[in-house]
């Protein structure tokens, strides 16, 4: 006797993100196995990230090397500049890339951090005299030689700077480890005399030792990140006077450049994966939770693998967190925008992107640099060049891991996906060797009824949709069901997939 | 006309009928009546008794002296009355001179008579008003002597302790005590016992030594006060000058020069005088002890008081920073642990000196709590020092209260030897005085007696050369003038070779 077609519907298929912590059996249809260049659109839904697209023409001064860091420098009067890194060399501008290294100033690394603090630009990195630039010097300058600077030393090339509070702060020094300064109130290039200072934490380090790694300033605290422990001072608007507040042992940052502020966390990137300090007014304490726990393993993996350098970049606009393992070509997308029951941030990935710096300026532009030079995150394509969009289910039990499922057909509803082709995959029992139909998405130019006459924006109603009905071969007792698609200038989102399958006996 | 001659003692005589009446003639009879000069016996004139038995104008007498002595002195009396007649015109004049010498001879023999009395008598005054030696002892057993060198010691010179020779006998609420001169105590009246002498000492002044002592004279004159003042046991002093029997300051060594010094300063020249006035004070052996205990207190005090205060300074603030440390490492170790626990151990900041706020308020509160001790030390020193230069000068002072009171004590019975003294000198000065009186009436007289002899004589030769007028009869005798002189010494002369060639008649 023929049995009646059972319907799993896959609504918002990925909705939750990637997960590989969970059992995949287990696991909620909302996750996905893989989820490559993706993120999670307005709606929820999965969907092709963006692209990037290089507005730098001229990258001579970089020559085969990447941007490593990205700064745009603004001060109170609105003037403007954007400045990188790369190449051992200072450089500004956006479609032409102008060296402005000071002279006589060699530069063998090029893992800067630059803050913006009270109309001046400053660049720091271990082992290297500080730059400043400024609107009124024009030009890049090292900090000793900087009008009214003050007590340059050595002691004070940190690799960590921190704008906060009215000062800036620096640490990790080549041979110090436990120290920070701070400068005079608002002046980032005296450091003596005025109410500069320094302070040593080699003694309230929790675990007994630690190295700082970065700071953060949020809610009159500062935040010091030591490789495996944390610790927070309160009252810092006045650093002289301010006190110990929190000590957190087990948990530090891996790396300075990975520390965002979303505004009312701080994010960032611990040994045992993404963190975050969650403010909370009543308790006044830190707790802190996991933003990637559905990534766990993998991230550190990622991180154990990593050689080169870590960037990230919090964009309010696209509400996500990226983190960029630069040596591993490896981006993750972590949407800030909520967090899954676990507390876990729903997270992407974007392998292979290219992406080595971020920046977002005050306009919500977010700039990635390449080895191109300078990009913005816009568009469906990466520098006019197509990326694969990847979304893979968990291993689908469908509520009886004992019955045969025999899948005869999948529904794809897509959003979008103009004249891309879509390969719709599926396996059984955890295979990973993958059954493809393939299809391809007609043109996704809205007009009425189809006909060019009305083809016009004012008859168009948005996004297209469109759903394919693909039949399916094959049997086991767990289906993974996948869907790639080739992202070359049009956007893409997988609204859900309708899988019909058929269940049968008992193993 | 009745000549009145002072000391003219005699009954009859005078001029009186022409007679001569003359000092110290003490005759019945004779005198100048007669025209003869009758002078039977004239005292001190050095008028022979053959001459004043002389009669004029008679020759019996010498006739039958001349007979009965035989021929042999017949020239000699024949001379002698040829003398005798060739004086009789010149008696007056021999008589004037006569008594115009005894009136010179007497007038030096008052004078010298009057010095050599003057001078018994200063010698007299002098050693009648000599300097008494005396001592006071108070019933504490200290002791005041003063004496002149060369007198004997008087009593309670030895220093040692000294029982009072007699109850304290000054009335109530006078230091009691006793005033002794060398003979026994200057008595006060009722207090003194019987067995002394009525007022210590006689007012009657004893005669004084033939001499007078050689060492007198120049001492109370020419030399000022050269005695020694002494305690029991010798002259102030210590270190290099200090006596044997003076004890070195049980003070610190650095005190010691400082008592020497004091030592020197008080010590007087030790010689002894043996001419001038040897003034003594002694104490009682507790006297003394308390004397040295409290003046090597002011030398151990003054010692201190001069010694640089850095040092005292230093100790002083060490004791204060001592009593400070504690609380101030209980306050820096509070405020290590509570940045320890703030985790600000490590804070540096340029406008806190290179600290936390905390901090360098503890530090500016000790600073200034150190500031304070410094501060208070260098007072504190002062102050020290200022209280060992008074209790210096109270010890020192106290020192000299045993010696003071010896003084005090002095006061009653330097009054009582004053009114000894007084009496001494008022006994000798109305000695003097009377005896000076004496001694000029007798000056006066015999100024007078040498006079009135001077006086007769002027007159007697004054009437050789005056004429004589009868006032009855109008006769007038001529003046015997330079010719009855000359007859005088022509029949005197003649006389005495009549005389001579008797005597050679003797021999012949």
């Amino acid at each position: 006797m023929a049995q009646e077609l059972q319907s799993i519907n896959l609504v918002a298929p990925a909705f939750k993100g990637i997960n590989t912590e969970d059992s995949p059996l287990a696991q909620d249809p909302s996750f996905a196995e893989i989820a490559d260049n993706a993120v999670i659109d307005k709606r929820g839904r999965i969907a092709a990230r963006k692209g990037h697209t290089v507005i730098t023409t001229n990258n001579t001064v970089l020559g085969t090397d990447s941007l490593r860091a990205i700064k745009d420098y603004r001060d109170n009067a609105g003037n403007t500049k954007l400045f990188s890194v790369g190449n051992n060399k200072i450089i500004s501008g956006t479609t032409t890339l102008v060296d402005e290294t000071p002279a006589s100033y060699t530069i063998n690394a090029n893992d800067w951090k630059i803050v913006n603090f009270n109309d001046h630009l400053f660049f720091f990195q271990r082992g290297f005299e500080p730059l400043v630039y400024s609107q009124h010097t024009g030009a890049v300058e090292k900090m000793s030689v900087h009008a009214h600077s003050s007590g340059v030393a050595s002691t004070m090339y940190g690799h960590e700077v921190l704008a906060a509070y009215g000062r800036l702060w620096t640490a990790d020094f080549s041979t110090d480890k436990s120290t920070i300064y701070w400068s005079d109130l608002l002046d980032g290039v005296a450091w003596s005399g005025g109410s500069s200072g320094n302070i040593d934490i080699s003694k309230v380090w929790p675990d007994g030792y630690d190295e700082i790694v970065s700071l953060a300033a949020h809610n009159d605290l500062l935040i010091i990140f030591g490789k495996h422990s944390i610790v927070v001072y309160a009252g810092a608007t006045s650093p002289a006077s301010m006190t110990l507040s929190d000590t957190i042992a087990g948990i530090g940052c891996v790396n300075r450049d990975t520390v965002q502020y979303t505004g009312t966390d701080v994010l960032f990137l611990a040994h045992t994966g993404l963190k975050s300090f969650g403010r909370t007014i009543q308790e006044k304490s830190m707790p802190i939770s996991s933003l990637s726990g559905n990534i766990t393993k993998d991230l550190i993996a990622a991180l154990q693998n990593e050689t080169e350098f870590f960037r990230s970049v919090y964009s309010p606009e696209e509400g996500f967190y990226l983190l960029t393992f630069t040596g591993q070509d490896m981006t993750y997308c972590f949407d800030v925008r909520g967090t899954l029951e676990n507390g876990s941030y729903r997270v992407t990935r974007w392998p292979s992107t290219g992406f080595t710096s971020f920046t977002t300026l005050t306009d919500g532009t977010l700039y990635i640099g390449t080895s191109n030079g300078i990009s913005t995150h816009t568009g469906y394509t990466d520098n006019n060049v197509s990326y694969r969009f990847k979304y893979y289910s968990p291993s689908l039990t469908f509520g009886d891991s004992s019955r045969i499922k025999i899948l005869k057909k999948l529904k794809p509803t897509l959003v979008g996906a103009n004249n891309a082709t879509v390969f719709m995959k599926w396996s059984y029992d955890f295979d990973t060797t993958y059954a493809t139909a393939e299809f391809t998405v007609g043109t996704q130019i809205t007009g009425f009824y189809g006909e060019s006459e009305y083809t016009t924006v004012e008859f168009t109603g948005g996004q297209l949709t469109n759903q394919r009905s693909l039949n399916t071969t094959g049997y086991g007792t767990s289906v993974q069901v996948g869907l790639e698609s080739e992202i070359n200038g049009s956007s893409l989102s997988l609204q859900e997939i309708n899988v019909m399958a058929l269940i049968g006996k008992l193993l | 006309m009745i000549m009145n001659i002072p000391g003219y003692t005699g009954t009859s005589g005078g001029l009186s009928s022409g007679g001569l009446n003359l000092p110290g003639y003490t005759g019945q009879s004779g005198g100048l009546s007669g025209g003869g000069l009758n002078i039977p016996t004239m005292g001190n004139a050095n008028i022979s008794p053959q001459l004043a038995a002389a009669t004029p104008g008679s020759s019996g007498g010498f006739g039958q002296f001349l007979t009965g002595a035989g021929n042999v002195l017949g020239d000699i009396f024949g001379g002698v009355q040829q003398i005798g007649s060739a004086i009789s015109p010149a008696i007056p004049a021999i008589a004037g001179s006569l008594l115009t010498k005894e009136a010179y001879d007497r007038l030096s023999n008052v004078g010298d008579t009057a010095y050599q009395r003057s001078m018994d008598l200063a010698e007299r005054g002098q050693q009648e008003s000599q300097f008494r030696p005396f001592t006071v002892t108070t019933p504490t057993g200290s002791a005041f002597t003063a004496r002149m060198g060369g007198q004997p010691q008087p009593p309670m010179m030895t220093g040692g302790p000294v029982a009072p020779p007699f109850t304290p006998v000054l009335r109530s609420g006078v230091m009691p005590g006793t005033v002794m001169d060398a003979g026994g105590a200057f008595g006060s009246g009722q207090g003194r016992p019987s067995a002394m002498p009525n007022g210590g000492r006689a007012l009657s002044i004893p005669l004084p030594p033939t001499s007078l002592p050689p060492q007198f004279t120049p001492v109370l004159n020419q030399v000022p006060m050269t005695g020694t003042v002494m305690d029991g046991g010798g002259a102030f002093g210590s270190g290099q000058g200090r006596p044997a029997g003076m004890p070195r300051f049980a003070g610190s060594p650095d005190s010691q020069p400082a008592a020497d010094a004091m030592a020197r300063q008080y010590q007087q020249p030790t010689p002894q005088p043996q001419d001038g006035l040897e003034i003594g004070m002694s104490l009682s052996p507790e006297e003394q002890s308390m004397y040295e205990g409290l003046f090597g207190g002011a030398g151990r005090f003054f010692g201190q008081a001069q010694q640089p205060t850095a040092g005292r300074e230093q100790e002083i603030f060490n004791r204060m920073r001592a009593a400070q440390m504690p609380e101030e490492q209980r306050q820096r170790l509070a405020l290590e642990e509570r940045l320890a626990a703030q985790g600000r151990l490590g804070t540096s900041s340029a406008a806190f000196g290179g600290a936390t706020p905390e901090m360098l308020a503890m530090a500016t509160a000790q600073e200034e709590g150190r500031n304070r001790a410094m501060l208070g030390a260098m007072q504190q020193a002062q102050a020290e020092q200022m209280q060992q230069a008074s209790l210096g000068q109270q010890f020192l002072g106290s020192s000299y209260l045993p010696q003071q009171q010896l003084l005090a004590a002095l006061q009653p019975g330097l009054t009582q030897q004053q009114m000894a003294q007084q009496a001494q000198q008022f006994g000798t000065g109305l000695f003097g005085e009377t005896a000076l009186s004496g001694i000029e009436a007798q000056l006066l007289a015999e100024q007078a007696r040498a006079n009135l002899l001077g006086g007769v004589g002027s007159n007697i030769l004054a009437g050789m050369f005056t004429p004589q007028t009868n006032k009855v009869t109008g006769a007038t005798t001529p003046a015997a003038g330079i010719g009855d002189l000359g007859g005088l010494f022509g029949g005197v002369s003649e006389g005495l070779g009549t005389i001579i060639r008797g005597i050679g008649g003797i021999f012949d």
